[in-house]
């Protein structure tokens, strides 16, 4: 190779951090891309590896994730789905019994069976038997006790709008951002449920603009154990740095209360800041443009999701790489639904991050060459980063947008059946359902062969799947779309 | 408690003391997808530890289980929630159990339980003091460990105690000097000057920009200081301008970069072995340009476009953004 990116620049004064830096530059330059051969994703290898791990089960090493047991299953089985792979009627059926076997007796849902009841493992096991569930006796999702989930979800509320991720847990956005999605999937969110939870995601941002685990309510300690704690007006302090995994959870958190606020509320996160932070994770050319998760930290192919996968989020705040200003407000508000849309992809063709180098950081540092992927090289492939880095493949290769015309055409389908809250359930269901993939304008590296799935950014789960789950539990008809082609 | 010497300890399915509780395996009735092939040490543990769940006994022979499981996997938070419960119930020693979490958190820094334990147990013991030299050492060995900084900061947060706050810049400054990359200790620094209210007069903030600029000075492509210098400013709704004559001394290239005999102390010069321009200067004098209006588009849009050329090229599609934005915004 004649040409070679350059390192990043250590001004004559190496520290600890640059010392790392270098180390890994050295590593990845070996893993640049060869203008001769296009890079290729090894679909086969992948999925012998997650076959393995799903059938045969996971190897002792993988005790340390006893206690994420749905995870394991949400990571392969999401792989499957975003690789477009069916799985067969009796592994489907396993799966439900596996996962309903995790159902705590007083809501949601434990890491493993006879474990205590756990957001994120709630998360992972409702998205799970979001892609292999169905109605009906012994189909899983009748089984899911939602008014048991809703009992405990509240009883794990804090006084400063968060949630504890577990009786006597700790509170995180991890916690509130799986809360929130199994709280739409199952349609279950009520104004009780998330009052505060909007200004305490807001109240995590850092000045570097990404977001932080957690913000604390209050100074001081609190002697009288009967006084209610009352909380800080903004800025409450942020507990720990600016994090992609977090930024991603309070992002998405963000998109799915935004719906919610009061009209005429001045909440808001700062989406310049935000953005800025968020293009500065992706590494030069030299780290194959994979993403880190903090500043100064190195690149690591999970947050090809984490942060990869926020670019989509951010559309749903107007922050677009749209490249005509003027055209995507008409697109807000133009009545000829077709006519929206087909401008929107005709003036489509830019993205905010780079896409390219990206997908070319996952296909050639992120995959392991006996199967599954990785961190970076010359590290071992697991079930965590084979999902956020196939996720993150996704990300890079379609633009997935909320888009005005199909919400436009959930809000004429709905069906309201007189429950309380019907405005807000029509909300959530659309709010969710009204995210498309772009179509013709995925924007795949390599042979067309390394094309995957496009997802919903805001659940980690197809489109059909969404749909499947949500109209279920919404008794809606979810009417068909119809792609309008770019001319 | 004495700590359990798991390589020779007997199975709990042969030990009498246990005789009378009846074990739970994990899967009864079905055959689990993507089941864990656990080592006999763990299943038989956790076997028990279903069977103590499901009768709700909390006894000291609980802490003994639990901890086993603890050391053989620390990321099974039920069994941390079970213990902490027990600990509870059985108004067992906390302090005791503080020192046992000491060495739990020395071998697993990384798992969020470990340091909730420990958060739950300060709670009650209320002495905080000695934690912020034991943090210190646990930063010895991870110096950017998420989970270490969220604690200390929830320390600080919870107790706002001056004896503590007064401990906290000596440290950021010491770890700055051994590292000025490490954003967890530039993320420290802003914790404790800004956030925790009412500290942050005229003389703060003057302080503030005369040390972060040293600091950029010192390694002026280090976005951590950048980010930082950006935070002070936007905290205090100070316009970018007020440093704009500092930025001019970092986005020339190093050769055309003459030497000065005055030493401004306001705006300290590039070191040495600086490699200018710096990339994050470039942004930092577009933004100035940028909030000047009309006057200073152009001027932006130069720098974006050397950014996206040629600095800063992987942001290529930001820099054009920032260009599409700062261009196509209506004039009035
Ligand atoms: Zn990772």
């Amino acid at each position: 190779m004649s040409w070679l990116p350059r390192s990043t620049p250590i001004d004559g004064y190496p520290t600890k951090t640059s010392d790392l830096q270098s180390e890994t530059e050295d590593v990845l330059v070996s893993h640049l891309p060869r203008e001769d051969t296009p890079p290729v994703l090894n679909k086969n290898p992948h999925l012998q590896f997650l076959v393995r791990n799903l059938v045969q089960g996971f190897p002792a090493r993988y005790t340390s994730q006893d206690a994420s047991q749905p995870w394991l299953m949400f990571w392969t089985l999401q792989c499957f789905s975003t690789m477009q792979v069916g799985i067969d009627p009796n592994n489907k059926q396993r799966a439900i019994d596996t996962i309903l076997s995790w159902q705590h007796p007083d809501g949601g849902f434990g890491g493993g069976p006879g474990q205590a009841a756990h957001l994120l493992a709630t998360y992972a096991s409702v998205c799970s038997l979001a892609i292999v569930g169905r109605p009906g006796p012994k189909g899983g999702w009748d089984q899911i006790d939602r008014e048991k989930i809703y009992k405990w979800y509240m009883s794990l509320k804090q006084p400063d709008g968060s949630f504890i991720v577990s009786t006597v847990g700790e509170v995180d956005v991890r916690g509130i951002y799986c809360l929130l999605v199994v709280a739409y999937l199952l349609d279950i969110v009520t104004p009780e449920l998330i009052a505060g939870t909007a200004e305490f995601i807001v109240s995590c941002q850092t000045y570097e603009g990404g977001f932080a685990s957690a913000s604390h309510p209050y100074f001081a300690a609190q002697p009288d154990e009967d006084a209610s704690p009352h909380c800080l007006p903004f800025p409450r302090p942020n507990l720990g740095e600016a994090h992609g995994g977090y930024a991603f959870c309070a992002l998405a958190s963000w998109v799915l209360l935004k719906p919610f606020l009061p009209e005429g509320s001045s909440l808001n996160i700062n989406g310049k800041r935000l953005l800025r932070w968020l293009v500065y994770m992706q590494g030069s050319e030299i780290e194959l443009g994979g993403f880190k998760g903090r500043t100064n930290k190195l690149v690591d192919g999970c947050y090809s999701w984490w942060v990869g996968g926020e670019f989509a989020l951010l559309e749903a705040l107007g922050i677009t790489g749209h490249h005509d200003r003027s055209e995507s407000d008409a697109h807000t508000d133009g009545n000829d639904e077709a006519w929206a849309d087909v401008d929107a992809f005709k003036h489509f063709t830019d993205s905010l991050f780079n896409r390219k180098a990206l997908q070319e950081y996952i296909l050639c540092a992120g995959q392991h060459p006996a199967g599954g992927l990785r961190d970076k090289p010359p590290k071992n492939p697991d079930a965590y980063h084979t999902l956020y880095c196939i996720a993150g493949l996704s990300a890079a290769q379609h633009r997935v947008f909320p888009s005005q015309a199909r919400r436009r055409q959930l809000e004429e389908a709905w069906a309201s059946d007189g429950e309380l809250n019907d405005r807000l359930r029509k909300t959530a269901f659309v709010e969710a359902l009204s995210w498309l993939e772009e179509e013709g304008t995925s924007k795949v590296i390599g042979p067309s062969s390394n094309r995957v799935n496009a997802t919903q950014p805001l659940f980690n789960l197809t489109a059909t799947h969404t749909e499947g789950i949500m109209s279920h539990f919404y008794h809606q008809t979810v009417p068909r779309w119809i792609p309008t082609k770019a001319p | 408690m004495a700590p359990v010497d798991i390589a020779d300890s007997v199975p709990y399915s042969e030990r009498p003391e246990w005789s009378d509780l009846t074990p739970v395996a994990q899967y009864e009735n079905i055959q689990p997808l993507a089941p864990i092939f656990y080592n006999p040490d763990y299943k038989d543990a956790t076997d028990y530890f279903r069977g103590v769940v499901k009768t709700g006994e909390l006894s000291p022979r609980v802490l003994d289980l639990t901890e086993t499981i603890i050391r053989l996997n620390p990321a099974h938070y039920s069994a941390w929630q079970y213990r902490y419960q027990t600990l509870i119930a059985t108004k067992s020693s906390l302090a005791d159990e503080l020192i046992l979490t000491n060495e739990l958190t020395r071998i697993y820094l990384k798992t969020y339980q470990v340091w909730h334990h420990r958060r739950l147990l300060l709670t009650l013991l209320n002495d905080p003091l000695p934690e912020l030299p034991f943090i210190e050492e646990i930063l010895k060995v991870d110096v950017k460990n998420y989970h270490t900084w969220s604690y200390r900061q929830w320390l600080l947060a919870h107790y706002n105690r001056e004896d503590m706050w007064v401990q906290e810049l000596p440290l950021v400054e010491r770890l700055l000097e051994e590292d000025v990359r490490n954003n967890s200790a530039w993320h420290h620094r802003f914790f404790v000057v800004f956030e925790r209210g009412g500290a942050d007069g005229e003389d703060t903030v003057r302080q503030e920009l005369a040390f972060v600029k040293e600091k950029i000075a010192l390694a002026p492509n280090n976005l951590s200081a950048w980010n930082y210098l950006r935070g002070i400013l936007d905290h205090k709704h100070l316009p970018y301008s007020t440093q704009a004559d500092f930025t001019k001394l970092y986005v020339v290239s190093s050769i055309a970069l003459n030497e000065e005999s005055v030493v401004d102390l306001e705006n300290p010069r590039p070191s040495k072995g600086a490699q200018l321009p710096s990339a994050a200067a470039i942004e930092f004098l577009a933004d100035v340009y940028e909030a000047e209006g009309e006057s200073g588009l152009s001027k932006a849009v130069e720098l974006w476009r050397s950014l996206a050329d040629e600095h800063d090229t992987i942001r290529k599609k930001y820099w054009e953004y920032r260009i599409r934005e700062a261009t196509v915004a209506a004039p009035d």
